[in-house]
């Protein structure tokens, strides 16, 4: 006679990483929103005062790109739990395709920011470049 | 959850509009308003693709990303036009 005991349930397991997967995902979503509202803010108040220009402008787009960033990370984190459980090739299928958007576009903004932040240290305004981001 | 999430991107695109006004406001520059509009956009995108989208939402994010950059090598090749 066999005796058989689950440890761990796949069902118990599925539910556990759906729910990691909500709350990691949910935690992404939330540094997004807040970047964005504190962007918001910021260039409200830039707006109103008109002061600093266009080194503040920079500033506040550079740290918006960070929080962009950082949410992305968490949201990756995210596509990497849900790899555990592989219920259907439609959802294996989704995400792929989201896990290949927010891979581009990480490695896109990563760029970005280093660009701008490379520029921000020359003193010179990274909306000026020339086209490949090179200064002039 | 997705309602919630749809609330939000709904809300980062009206924040969007309203700070690529106050980023044409600072600046007096179009193409740094529209790089700002652009930047929320990619937000929205972003908070809506946190719940459990349908391919309709993925293609819509996706569409709004490659928009993006399509949109900002333009503006690049239009900076570097003499």
């Amino acid at each position: 006679m066999i005796v058989s005991v689950e440890l761990l349930p796949e069902s118990t397991l599925r539910e556990a990483i759906s729910l990691l997967v909500r709350l990691v995902e949910s935690a992404g979503a939330l540094i997004i929103f807040i970047g964005a509202g504190w962007a918001f803010v910021q260039f409200v108040k830039a707006g109103l005062r008109r002061r600093d220009r266009v080194a503040g402008f920079n500033r506040i787009r550079l740290s918006l790109g960070r929080f962009l960033v950082l949410g992305l990370e968490f949201q990756l984190a995210g596509d990497v739990l849900r790899t555990a459980v592989a219920p259907s090739f439609t959802e294996i299928g989704q995400l792929a395709a989201i896990a290949a958007i927010r891979t581009a576009l990480n490695y896109f903004l990563g760029r970005e920011i280093a660009q701008e932040r490379a520029e921000l240290a020359r003193g010179g305004d990274p909306l000026e470049r020339p086209v490949g981001g090179k200064p002039s | 959850m997705n309602a919630w999430l749809q609330a939000a991107a709904v809300l980062v695109t009206g924040a969007g509009l309203v700070s690529a006004a106050a980023a044409h406001r600072l600046t007096g520059d179009v193409r740094r308003a529209l790089a700002v509009l652009l930047d929320f956009l990619t937000a929205a995108g972003l908070v809506r693709l946190a719940g459990a989208p349908s391919w309709d939402g993925i293609l819509a994010a996706a569409a709004v990303i490659a928009l993006r950059r399509l949109i900002g090598s333009g503006l690049a090749v239009s900076r570097a036009a003499p």
